[in-house]
């Protein structure tokens, strides 16, 4: 039940990716796959490389997830900036 | 093949079809068929067995089919009329036996596995040391022997005792040891025996016990209850826990015996009490006379003069399924040499009929080949069965009844055409049900209904389509044989989506979705049938009519509105609103969980009304309680029309056996049930289903993705993706934000959600690969824009109009329907919305990134002042040759059009939408402050190359519209303008 709240979170945090100008490694996708994996790595990283389940699951749970999908995000955007990616604003 | 002549084919053959599924439903007529209810609709018992290996058998194919062939004959003895018997995945067996009413009884006939085993007793009962002492009656029974008394110890006794025993190898063991959960502080023997320690720790959490350890009976040795009478209640409660260890060598087995029947032993001394007589085979016939020649050798041994023959007579034990049912002694004196068994023999002690003819069945069907786990048990009663049937009927008609009265205001001439066809959809599908015939259940009504959604979607695409030629400036024929031909592709791929994922769902899910995956399927080919070719060949017909030629009769009048706002500049602000709602989401599934109901968190629930009494929560409880069951939580229920005013609803964490018996125990405190309906789902069978909802999860978005990428192109497959994964996350938050039960049918609605709500990004991204090439040098958004505002309606319509049915289920239907209608309604709202907002937006941002639309992007921002308009403007504007490269004509559903060359109206729109400013002022010379370049004065607008960034298979013949001289081609097309 964790990591469906820590992939809820990543890919509620990337809607808001998009106020951003597009210099994402791999463009809108490469942020959802940042926020996505971000989110679940650094979830299962606090919690020891364990899924906490539906009975231990609390709502800081869903907000430790938070920093990983950022930390994701930033470093798709960074190696979008390092590979040159020109900005999108749409 | 003239088109006239076509149509005529086409609807004689509705008609045929039309006749013959007439007679197929009508009652009386000779081809008249019975609809096949399921279970909840019939009442009835439905019980869910998983296999298990035992020491002769692994389950396999083969060991499956014997075991159900062998149910087959043991439900024939019940008397059952059509019952269902069938395999569920790798090692599940589904038994629907309607119109039973006592699910403990025909558990126990059907399920039980019927390992009978005789054993020579004296030799085989071993005292505490393990071993035999065949002359101590304190280990034996002396002349009780196998009955509670001398000789027996407790369970926890027997079982902790047998578990010290060093494990023997001989072939005729008949276990490989079995696995018992014991509570050593209350010295008792909670679950087993298993064959494994994980199947028992499974039993005990079926049963809701918790062991302290888990103790292993060795390989050799069998534990068994001690003998009592099948009427006798002082008996059964004195053998409860009174045990025998014996030393499993058994001298016979059930499979050396043949021709059982159930008898009265009424021969000379005969107590004529219930009996059960049998032959031997031949070769059980040997084995027979040498072990009844051994017993009665022993106690010839011990046969002085003056002592009594029964005093010192050996005995002979038949156990089934580890209980001792008869230990009968041998006389030695009459039969000093055994006995022969050429006429048979007999089993008797203490069977009432009805015990004796069922133990005389199992024996006659045999033991079965494998081991079954009871994992799951629902049982409604015929009344609460009806009385749902009633209530999906009514939901049906009245979805049926709005989804109609929608399509004719909407779409008048039209939607009176689109009513009949869903008439003709729905006596299709009702003689389809009758003819397959498909087993008709809740699940199955639910997906019936949201089929008339489905194929009325059908009609809207190709109306609106329809509409928007001839408002286009096409004649009534051209605008239908135009409308049907490039409404097609849309629906066909919408459908081939929705298919694919019904049998999916239908592959991979539990027996109750299965119907409603059934029946979507089955719905989703059969409006493709009445909604496409049906309405086409009938509009063809009436294409010269007087009812359609004008355009306001097909409701094709002047367009009222255009949506003409900037999707892609506003999608910021609707990815916001998603991004927060999925937080809030994602918050309330970390605070609140999810509440999974039953089916997935095992226990049961039983729901219950009574025909004289009205009693108490509390006194539910209290005669739950007394029977055994841990902490009942009985609530009133209120609102409920299947249970009416006093109604109470059980939930136990029981499964299993021990579940069948709450009707028993609650009729025999409280009279006779009104109603009743239980679900009783074990741990096993939980797993199995989120499994398989995981599954099926996961091979519909690889095949959605698979025939998004081969109809458009692979990048259009990951927002559908995206947009699915948002679907299914706000549906999955809005239910933990409501505390809503998740039940197996929510996720069979969650994953019609996955078909269904590509319907409408399908028509969106069937418009912006129609546009593509119309719009060689606009800007991606400005194609999306353009294909939003286009279908924006026509999506909106599908969607409420889905919405109807769902509607319908969710205030008419019962609990079940609920369920479905509560998934289906969020999923739907959010695919609508989600195909507009997120998908289209991500496959913007997407295609913007590929070199072609960023130097078109970099050119439009130059040509307009340093923005990109949200539509297509003058300065880049080039008119194109709207038709393709023509392929051969592969006329499956469309006639040739002589008239399906552009219009002049629909030409001059071509011509101002893309090249002269057709968006409107406000939207078009919107500038976002940021996108404003610094440059004080716009360059004028260069000469447009139009092949400087179109891929060369977008363009086949390009002209510059503006210099060349404008004249309709046709002189047919349009009326005067």
């Amino acid at each position: 039940m964790a990591m469906f709240a820590w992939i809820m979170m990543g890919i509620a945090l990337w809607h808001f990716a998009i106020w951003i100008p597009d210099r994402f490694w791999g463009g809108i996708v490469g942020a959802f796959l940042g926020a996505l994996f971000g989110a679940a790595i650094f979830g299962l990283l606090i919690n020891g490389f364990t899924i906490p389940g539906q009975n231990d699951t609390h709502i800081f749970q869903a907000i430790e997830a938070a920093p990983g999908a950022i930390i994701g995000m930033v470093l798709v955007y960074f190696e979008g900036v390092r590979r040159g990616v020109p900005a999108l604003d749409l | 093949m003239t088109d006239r002549r076509r149509n005529l084919i086409i609807l004689s053959l509705v008609g045929a079809l039309l006749v013959a599924s007439l007679a197929v439903i009508i009652p009386g007529s000779p081809l008249s068929k019975q609809t096949r209810q399921g279970l909840d609709l019939k009442g009835g018992v439905s019980l869910v067995y998983q296999a298990k290996p035992t020491r002769f058998s692994k389950v396999t194919s083969d060991s499956l089919n014997r075991t159900m062939d062998i149910m087959r004959q043991r439900v024939d003895n019940l008397g059952v009329a059509e019952p269902e018997i069938q395999r569920s995945g790798s090692d599940q067996i589904d038994v629907s036996l309607p119109d039973v009413k006592n699910a403990d009884q025909a558990q126990q006939q059907v399920g039980t596995t019927a390992q009978l085993l005789f054993y020579d007793w004296e030799k085989s009962v071993l005292g505490p040391d393990g071993k035999s002492h065949p002359l101590d009656p304190a280990v034996t029974g002396g002349q009780g022997a196998g009955q509670p008394g001398n000789g027996t110890q407790t369970y926890y006794e027997a079982v902790t005792r047998a578990s010290k025993f060093k494990p023997t190898n001989e072939p005729d063991d008949t276990t490989n040891g079995l696995v018992y959960g014991v509570d050593d502080k209350a010295k008792t023997v909670l679950c087993g025996p298993q064959e494994t320690v994980a199947d028992t720790r499974a039993a005990c959490q079926t049963e809701g016990k918790k062991p302290t350890r888990f103790v292993t009976v060795p390989r050799g040795y069998i534990i068994v209850r001690a003998e009592a009478d099948d009427g006798d209640k002082a008996a059964q409660a004195s053998a409860s826990d009174a045990y025998y260890i014996l030393k499993d060598d058994p001298a016979l087995l059930g499979t050396d015996i043949k021709n059982p029947e159930q008898n009265t032993d009424s021969g000379a001394g005969g107590t004529g009490q219930p009996n059960v007589t049998f032959d031997f085979t031949s070769n059980g016939r040997k084995k027979w006379a040498a072990v009844t020649r051994v017993i009665a050798q022993r106690g010839s041994d011990q046969l002085l003069p003056g002592v009594d023959a029964q005093a010192v007579a050996n005995h002979f034990a038949i156990v089934l399924d580890n209980k001792l049912i008869s230990v009968p002694y041998i006389d030695p004196r009459q039969n000093p040499d055994g006995i022969d068994g050429s006429n048979g023999s007999e089993i008797s002690g203490g069977f009432t009929i009805k015990s004796a003819q069922r133990l005389a069945n199992l024996i006659k069907t045999g033991a079965l080949p494998i081991k079954l786990e009871l994992i799951s048990q629902s049982q409604v009663s015929a009344t609460l069965g009806q009385q749902a049937l009633h209530q999906g009927l009514i939901a049906g008609i009245v979805g049926f009844a709005i989804v109609a009265l929608f399509l004719l205001a909407f779409y008048r001439i039209l939607g009176v055409i689109a009513v009949l066809a869903l008439f003709v959809y729905a006596i299709y599908f009702f003689a389809l049900i009758k003819l397959i015939p498909i087993t008709m259940t809740l699940p199955g009504i639910a997906g019936l209904i949201l089929t008339i959604g489905v194929a009325a979607d059908a009609n809207i695409v190709i109306f609106e389509r329809v509409k928007e030629e001839i408002r286009a400036g096409r004649s009534v024929p051209a605008g239908i044989a135009q409308g049907y031909k490039k409404g097609i592709a849309a629906i066909i791929d919408a459908n081939v989506v929705t298919f694919m994922v019904a049998f999916i769902l239908f592959v991979l899910a539990t027996a109750g979705v299965k119907g409603f995956a059934f029946t979507l399927g089955i719905g989703t080919l059969t409006s493709l049938f009445t909604a496409v070719l049906a309405t086409q060949a009938v509009l063809h017909t009436m294409q010269r009519s007087r009812w359609i030629t004008h355009p306001a009769a097909l409701g094709a009048g002047e367009r009222k509105r255009r949506w003409t706002q900037d999707f892609m500049g506003a999608s910021k602000w609707f990815f916001s609103i998603s991004g927060l709602i999925l937080l809030i989401g994602a918050l309330a599934i970390g605070g609140k969980g999810i509440n999974f109901g039953i089916d997935f968190e095992s226990g049961t629930r039983a729901k219950v009304a009574f025909v004289q009494q009205t009693p108490s929560e509390r006194q539910v409880g209290d005669a739950l309680r007394s029977a055994g069951f841990n902490n009942p939580e009985v609530q009133k229920v209120k609102g409920d029309k299947e249970l009416g005013a006093n109604g109470l609803q059980i939930s136990l964490s029981e499964t299993g056996k021990k579940a069948t018996t709450v009707q028993q125990v609650l009729t025999s405190k409280f009279g006779q049930t009104r109603a009743y309906q239980a679900d009783s789902i074990g741990p096993t069978f939980g797993k199995t289903v989120a499994s398989s909802a995981i599954k099926a999860i996961i091979a519909s978005l690889l095949v959605i993705s698979l025939y998004i990428a081969l109809r458009f192109e692979w990048k259009f497959a990951v927002p559908v993706l995206i947009a699915l994964m948002h679907d299914l996350l706000i549906t999955a938050g809005v239910y933990s934000l409501t505390g809503r039960e998740v039940t197996t049918s929510t996720v069979a609605a969650l994953l019609t959600i996955l078909g269904y709500s590509l319907y409408d990004t399908i028509i969106v991204f069937d418009r912006i690969r129609e546009n593509i090439p119309r719009m060689p040098r606009a800007a991606f958004t400005q194609i999306v824009n353009r294909s939003m505002s286009e279908v924006l309606t026509r999506s909106l319509a599908t969607s409420f109009c889905t919405l109807l049915p769902i509607l319908a289920l969710l205030f008419f239907g019962g609990d079940t329907l609920k369920d479905f209608a509560f998934a289906l309604l969020i999923g739907v709202i959010s695919g609508a919305y989600s195909s507009v907002f997120i998908a289209s937006p991500v496959l913007a941002h997407w295609k913007e990134r590929e070199e072609v639309y960023r130097r078109r992007r970099v050119r439009i921002a130059e040509e307009s002042g340093g923005v990109v308009p949200a539509y297509a403007t003058a300065g880049h504007a080039v008119t194109v040759d709207l038709k393709g490269p023509q392929r051969p004509s592969r006329r499956i559903t469309s006639p040739e059009d002589p008239e399906r060359g552009v219009s002049k109206r629909e030409f001059d729109d071509l011509v101002a939408d893309i090249a002269h400013e057709t968006a409107p002022a406000s939207v078009a010379s919107k500038v976002r402050e940021k996108d404003r370049a610094p440059e004080p004065k716009p360059k004028p607008a260069p000469e447009p190359d139009p092949n400087a960034d179109a891929a060369p298979e977008d363009l086949v013949l390009k002209d510059k519209g503006d210099k060349k001289p404008k004249r309709p081609r046709n002189k047919r097309h349009g009326r005067p303008r």
